[in-house]
């Protein structure tokens, strides 16, 4: 039994997978930059190789599930701790139980796994109303966030949808990446803050008009500042216009 | 734009009090320019009172005719009026939603000139909204008590739900608080809803309550006689179905289009809401009216509002008297009994018990009434049985019926499942074993609970919890320990 070292991307992990069935055990996987090594056990840096990881990647869907896989996927890009191991004991164990693996809800290996999926959809789902634009001078809608997860990606499809005539930018500041889309398509890249155009005339209008609709709405009787942060965590606030001077 | 300032302070204001915000009920993808429904709804930002901003919530205009008693913008009220144009509430609608501030628009109104005068504007403001700036996304419209069926009809073409207020939970209170709003002239615009959807085989229901039945048969039209859903506090037992229901085609007063597009009416079905605190009636009035709401007219949801004493008057509580909020809180639990929990309002409150305990939810009220019925073994119980188990949700009853095809569910595993366990232990066995108190008896089993409780509850409505129990004497309502 060894711990696996793997290059932080989707591929790296599914290859570590496979090396965990063909070659050694794996007692652990862990991103290269951020094991800290151990008395106990030895450690094996996997290379990534395409061809295993789509050996792997065919395996969980055929034998586990499609939905399933789309699970591991959303798991992997959490920014939940140990999540390389929880992935690998969760796909040991669908290969043994087949597709009825995510209903064994009382089991600790399926437990965390579904933790970790919650955490991300909830993100997601909060960040679908989170997100703010602000138009730029020439028309682009530019939005900044710092989310826990890694998750521009699984909002492509729902802002793409609804914004299918105007070009935007949903710009993930911890990560350096941004999801660029126009007109129903889109991509990701790295980005920063240097690429952008100043902000439109008009933006500033708007902005005090929700600002002001915003501090309107609250029920001076019914004032709760508790229940507001419960909903929405005081770490969100930074990048909602509605709290921006 | 100051002047947009201005306006929009002044009709936000006079809109917050309404309670509805919710954005859900249409999964429809962009068929327009701008502008989606996500089916789950979407909250945008939370104020600072805890409620969520989903829609741009406004008035079209706040300048009055009627003189309803508790309302900030009767005729008589000093207060400051304004009034949008159709062109530039739309404009600020799409501004707000291209940044992402709003799911879509809620529009109410204070009723300017006639009922009918002030549809004909809000239907051209939504018309611009849908046609020329080709919206799609969220439109929740008011419908005010008197517009014509025509109206009606054509604001229900380009809204996505429609509520109809009902205001007050018993007729008593509505012909003392909004002598100018008839019974009458509120349940038809509610009926002629319903009927509509009925004739395009739209009619959902709330929440599970109807599943498996058939809403959308010729046998279910409303009729006029069927029309009054108020409690009559006098005699509360007038709960009747009627028995006879006569078919009548076309009963939504407006011949379906044959065209080629398909129209949509309300697809998000309507709404109502009430204001509770403000007469005297008792929880167990309003959960029936509001059963009633559910049976006769398949509303989505009822909403409450605690009264906020906005205006001075003789008649409704003093200016002093805290909204109560508790109180909300526990018939909006009862509501979801209602609507998710196959509960009937007459099981939830009786004669004896006309009032939800404060310091209890509703459920485990009823269970402690009815410890005959418990534990439950969760391993064998069906779906309906495990969804009275109180700290068993919808979905962890789903997780359980589902888990339990594979394997047995075990005591810990209900935890992981979602169960709250410091009520639901109480309650089930699982394999036969029982985790509760040895004693099996309502009054310990509820100190139990409410030891574990209390830190929770008081922490849930913050400083409001204190005043709201003086409150709620003063404004006649005795709030005891049950």
């Amino acid at each position: 039994m060894v711990d696996y070292l793997y290059d932080g991307t989707f591929e790296g992990l599914l290859t570590c997978i496979y090396h965990h069935y063909y070659t050694e055990k794996a007692s652990g996987i862990f991103r290269r930059e951020e094991y800290q090594s151990t008395m106990l056990g030895g450690y094996k840096e996997i290379e990534t190789e395409e061809e295993k990881a789509i050996t792997v990647y065919e395996a969980i869907e055929k034998k586990i599930s499609s939905d399933d896989l789309k699970r591991i996927y959303k798991v992997f890009m959490s920014g939940v701790e140990g999540k390389e191991t929880k992935i690998l004991n969760y796909v040991r164990l669908g290969f043994v139980k087949g597709s009825c693996v995510s209903m064994l809800h009382g089991e600790p290996i399926v437990f965390a796994v579904q933790q970790a999926e919650r955490k991300v959809n909830g993100e997601v789902h909060r960040m679908k109303g989170l997100i703010r634009f602000s138009e730029l001078g020439n028309k682009v809608l530019y939005s900044s966030i710092e989310p826990d997860h890694d998750i521009v990606e699984f909002l492509a499809d729902h802002f793409c949808d609804r914004f299918k005539n105007e070009p935007f930018i949903i710009h993930d500041l911890k990560r350096s990446k941004a999801l660029i889309a126009y007109q129903g398509s889109w991509y990701i890249s790295e980005f920063t803050e240097k690429e952008l155009s100043p902000l439109s005339e008009e933006e500033k209008e708007y902005r005090r008009l929700w600002k002001s609709y915003f501090e309107n709405m609250a029920i001076r009787e019914r004032i709760n500042p508790r229940c507001q942060k419960n909903l929405m965590p005081v770490r969100y606030w930074k990048h909602l216009t509605e709290f921006q001077l | 734009m100051d002047l947009m300032f201005d306006k929009l302070k002044i009709l936000a204001d006079s809109a917050k009090y309404d309670v509805s915000c919710s954005s859900s009920g249409v999964g429809r993808k962009n068929n327009g320019t701008i502008g989606s429904g996500a089916a789950e709804g979407i909250c945008h930002t939370w104020s600072a009172d805890g409620r969520c901003i989903s829609l741009l919530k406004v008035l079209f205009t706040n300048k009055c005719a009627y003189d309803c008693e508790y309302c900030v913008n009767r005729r008589s009220a000093d207060v400051e009026r304004a009034s949008f144009e159709p062109e530039e509430l739309a404009r600020l609608t799409i501004e707000f939603y291209r940044r992402n501030y709003i799911e879509g628009l809620f529009l109410s109104s204070a009723v300017e000139v006639s009922p009918d005068h002030t549809a004909e504007r809000i239907l051209h403001c939504l018309r611009l909204l849908r046609n020329q700036y080709g919206f799609a996304g969220y439109i929740h419209a008011k419908i005010i008590p008197g517009v014509s069926q025509e109206l009606i009809h054509a604001i229900g073409l380009v809204a996505d739900r429609l509520s109809v207020n009902i205001e007050m939970p018993t007729s008593k209170s509505l012909e003392l608080f909004a002598p100018q709003k008839k019974p009458k002239q509120i349940f038809s615009p509610m009926r002629q809803i319903t009927n509509t959807l009925i004739e395009r085989k739209a009619l959902k229901g709330p929440g599970t309550m109807f599943k498996g039945q058939d809403l959308n048969s010729d046998l279910s039209y409303l009729n006029p006689s069927q029309s009054s859903v108020l409690v009559d506090p006098q005699q509360l037992r007038q709960n009747q179905n009627s028995p006879e229901q006569t078919a009548l085609a076309g009963a939504a007063g407006v011949p379906a289009r044959q065209g080629r597009k398909k129209e949509v009416f309300a697809p998000a079905g309507q709404t109502t809401q009430m204001i509770i605190g403000a007469g005297q009636e008792t929880d167990k009035q309003i959960l029936t009216t509001t059963e009633n709401l559910y049976h006769t007219f398949k509303m989505k949801r009822v909403y409450y509002s605690a009264y906020i004493p906005v205006v001075p008057s003789p008649i409704l509580p003093d200016a002093l008297t805290a909204p109560p909020l508790s109180r909300e809180h526990r018939l909006y639990q009862a509501d979801w009994l209602l609507r998710f929990y196959g509960f009937s309002a007459g099981e939830i409150l009786d004669e004896e018990n006309p009032n939800l305990d404060p310091d209890l939810d509703p459920k485990v009220t009823w269970a402690l009434r009815h410890l005959d019925q418990f534990p439950v073994e969760v391993n064998k119980a069906s779906m309906d049985q495990l969804l009275r188990i109180p700290g068993v949700g919808v979905q962890s009853a789903q997780r359980i019926v589902r888990q339990r095809r594979i394997s047995a569910v075990k005591y810990e595993d209900l935890k992981k499942i979602g169960v709250v366990l410091k009520r639901a232990r109480h309650f089930l066995t699982c394999s036969g074993k029982y985790y509760g108190e040895k004693n099996f008896m309502p009054h310990v089993i509820k100190n139990q609970i409410l030891q574990i409780n209390d830190g929770v509850q008081m922490s849930m409505f913050g400083d409001n919890s204190q005043s709201v129990l003086t409150g709620g004497e003063k404004g006649g309502r005795v709030l005891t320990n049950g």
